[in-house]
């Protein structure tokens, strides 16, 4: 079986091949095949036995100032909730954001690899990648991998020459360009707040305030979502956080407890 | 309104009106449960000069969990007769209690007393029937008329008579201990002892097993049920202190107190009504 | 899936001095989708006897419906309200008879016997009883329950202390289950009065 291995190459090929600097520990180890004669069967089922971080909202849109990024932080196993402080938005560079939904390992593991590419691009071209060329490297390597068990649901967002970026990409080897998108089991949820309270000309604040809510929605309606909404803003100088809320506050900042059902003594008539 | 249109309490055995929907449910992808809460479990029995000894664990284990760390597993058939129960938890139950009862009315019907046998035969007819379906692995043991019995009966129906018995996950671990150490004729207290030894073997060796011994000696018109004879497993991890919540610690959204009513005492027999 | 995890649910009882407590979450979901959050898993037979059913709704409801009935029956008959125990012996005998085809639901069963003696009770889906001096949990989060629970429980606590224990325990075992969660709902019964109360807890 060929695979493409280059992904796992840390150092482009045009760079050529210095064996001085890249010796050792630049030159990680392509994963050995287990021998086994169903090698896809093989790897669905290991997946099966590993799967974490399955249920997430991400989500990320385009608007008139820049990119909008927002992730829940809950991390599940079956129906136990493993974690409830994930960081599920990944900082690739000053300019650039992956999210993260599928399997974590899957996912921190492949943006950190794109994360060291995009960085090589840069010291080879003396310019920033493009998001459009970041997010075709890694659905190139996720294609590669194809059908294989990865499983990656992700969003490059980030903002180049062009102006803002939005990719969609997954381990199927999808890649889409788009203006608004949201992955995870938590998703229909959040697309519901999202189309409906998207406008192109929001100010970031009404952009983050959108995006917000978006997750407290998903939160509120998919078991596998929660913990914390933390929403990113990539501008033209670079990605900011602007919110890291509490669900649990959060809901009761929406929806406040209506006072006075507090006491409410109810007596029978006695002796009747 | 036809007799089938009414639900009247059924008059026993099983219902099997839910299978066709659980079996949909199952072929829909929602498992059925296949961990019913079950007494992985040590339960031995032997013979000794006066009577019969019966042991038991007292875990109760529900798949990895377990579920009661002291629940009782000599179970009452007649004042004579007692039986240890291993396997589903609800099956040896239910056919322990099914076939007492059924001695109970026996004895109201003959005047005298239960005989081994007879409950001997009512389990294993029952669970020949179910073919293995009822699972409950069973020790049996009882002083009657013709002197003390010893049985043990598996869950498709067969059955044992022997001088000393183990049962359920622990088995191999007591059978052990008695292999070594039986011999015919102990006294009550070497009886006490070595049925105390051998499930102590299957709560320690086999992990479905575990907590406390219970022991129950039957001898010739007279038994002795020693629940918790040996408890060599105590709670050592409790702080002396505790949790303490104040009051109003809980965030309350709502409450409500409704005041129960005095139970008022009708005196029967007093003031009779005239006619 | 699990048949029992289609709906999620947590269910705690405890036992307290002449009281007890009994207290489950509000979420009704299909999977990980929420569908309703003020659903009531514990429902009263009579004045100091409730009952929570755990597992799927369906046949929560049901069952209970039975037990009413059932219950009402003997109520006519005897002319006087049941004993706990025996109220588990009838739950107990109910599932037995699906043996074969099972209601899925764990029942949770909690009372004042005669003299206000307190009485707790659960069982596995086809009847198998466990009586409990301590505390019982069923659902989802049961094992989380478990472990709040043998680490929060005292013997032998007031009505207000039983109160602040059992919501605790159930918030913090919640909070760690996918499946069930949404708030809490309280029972605390004492020999003159039911305190009824609704808790306030995460929404995710």
């Amino acid at each position: 079986m060929m695979i493409d291995m280059s992904g796992l190459e840390s150092a482009p090929s045009l760079l050529g091949v210095n064996d001085e600097l890249s010796g050792g520990f630049l030159r990680a180890p392509s994963f050995e095949l287990p021998s086994t004669i169903d090698f896809d069967g093989f790897q669905k089922e290991a997946k099966q036995t590993l799967k974490h971080a399955k249920g997430t909202t991400t989500l990320a849109f385009i608007f008139k100032e820049g990119v909008m990024v927002a992730a829940d932080s809950r991390a599940s196993m079956g129906g136990y909730i493993s974690s409830q402080s994930v960081k599920k938005i990944i900082e690739i560079n000053p300019y650039m954001l992956g999210t993260m939904a599928g399997g974590a390992a899957d996912c921190q593991f492949w943006h950190r690899n794109l994360g060291i590419k995009c960085r090589l691009h840069e010291l080879a071209n003396k310019r920033r990648i493009s998001v459009a060329g970041a997010s075709k490297l890694l659905a190139n390597i996720l294609y590669s991998y194809r059908g294989m068990g990865l499983s990656v649901g992700t969003m490059i967002a980030g903002w180049d020459e062009t102006g803002p970026g939005l990719y969609y990409v997954d381990s199927e080897g999808g890649r889409l360009k788009g203006t608004r998108f949201s992955v995870g089991s938590g998703s229909p949820y959040a697309y519901g707040v999202l189309d409906n309270g998207y406008r192109y000309d929001m100010s970031i604040e009404e952009g983050a305030e959108l995006a917000r809510r978006a997750i407290y929605h998903a939160t509120f309606r998919d078991g596998a979502s929660g913990g914390v909404a933390s929403v990113y803003y990539v501008g033209p100088n670079g990605w900011k956080k602007l919110f890291g809320d509490d669900v649990g506050e959060l809901h009761y900042k929406y929806y406040p407890v209506v006072q006075g059902t507090v006491e409410q003594e109810m007596i029978e008539v006695s002796g009747a | 309104m036809t007799k089938a249109a009414i639900h009247v309490p059924p008059k026993g055995g099983f219902s099997f009106d839910l299978c066709r929907r659980n079996e949909m449910l199952a072929q829909n992808g929602l498992k059925p449960p296949c961990s019913f809460k079950k007494t992985g479990t040590t339960i031995v029995g032997l013979i000794f000069q006066d009577g019969v000894i019966l042991g038991a664990d007292t875990r109760a284990t529900e798949g990895p969990i377990v579920a009661d760390k002291n629940c009782e597993k000599i179970h009452y058939m007649a004042p004579n007769i007692y039986c240890c129960g291993a396997g589903t938890a609800a099956d040896t139950e239910a056919v322990t209690d099914m076939v007492s009862s059924q001695l109970q009315l026996h004895r109201y019907h003959t005047g005298r007393e239960s005989r081994v046998v007879t409950a001997l035969s009512l389990l294993k007819s029952h669970l020949f029937n179910y073919q293995g379906h009822v699972s409950a692995a069973l020790v049996l043991g009882g002083v009657d008329v013709t002197g003390p019995h010893l049985h043990t009966i598996y869950p498709h129906g067969s059955t044992d008579t022997l001088p000393f018995a183990t049962m359920g996950s622990g088995s191999l671990a007591a059978m052990a201990v008695f292999e070594s150490k039986y011999k015919e004729g102990l006294t009550r207290d070497e009886g006490i002892q070595l049925v105390s030894e051998a499930i102590c073997s299957g709560i320690f060796n086999d992990l479905g097993s575990g907590s406390n011994v219970d022991v129950c000696v039957i001898t010739k018109g007279h038994k002795e049920y020693l629940r918790n004879h040996q408890q060599p497993n105590p709670r050592t991890y409790v702080s002396s202190k505790g949790y303490s919540f104040v009051k109003g610690h809980t965030e309350v959204l709502t409450t409500k107190i409704t005041p129960l009513k005095e139970k008022v005492e009708v005196i029967e027999g007093g003031d009779a009504m005239e006619e | 899936m699990s048949i029992f995890e289609y709906n999620g649910s947590a269910l705690v009882a405890m036992v307290g001095k002449n009281c007890f407590a009994i207290a489950s979450d509000r979420r009704l979901g299909v999977q990980l989708q929420t569908i309703a959050t003020d659903f009531q898993r514990i429902s009263k037979i009579h004045e100091k006897l409730y009952i929570g059913l755990a597992g799927l709704a369906t046949d929560a409801q049901t069952l209970y419906q039975r037990l009413v009935f059932r219950h009402k029956l003997y109520q006519l008959r005897e002319e006087r309200d049941m004993k706990p125990e025996t109220f588990a012996n009838l739950v107990s005998a109910i599932l037995y008879e699906k043996r074969f085809g099972p209601y899925f639901c764990q029942p949770v069963i909690a009372g004042l016997g005669d003299n206000d003696e307190p009485f707790i009770c659960t069982m596995d889906s086809i009847g198998a009883k466990e009586l409990a001096k301590d505390f019982v949990v069923g659902g989802t989060a049961s094992e989380s329950l478990y472990g709040a629970c043998e680490s929060m429980y005292k013997p032998d606590m007031e009505a207000e202390e039983l109160f602040e224990t059992i919501s605790q325990a159930l918030l913090a075992s919640v909070d760690r289950d996918c499946l069930s969660g949404w708030g809490g709902h309280v029972f605390v019964v004492t020999p003159t009065e039911v305190i009824e109360r609704t808790l306030k807890g995460r929404m995710d």
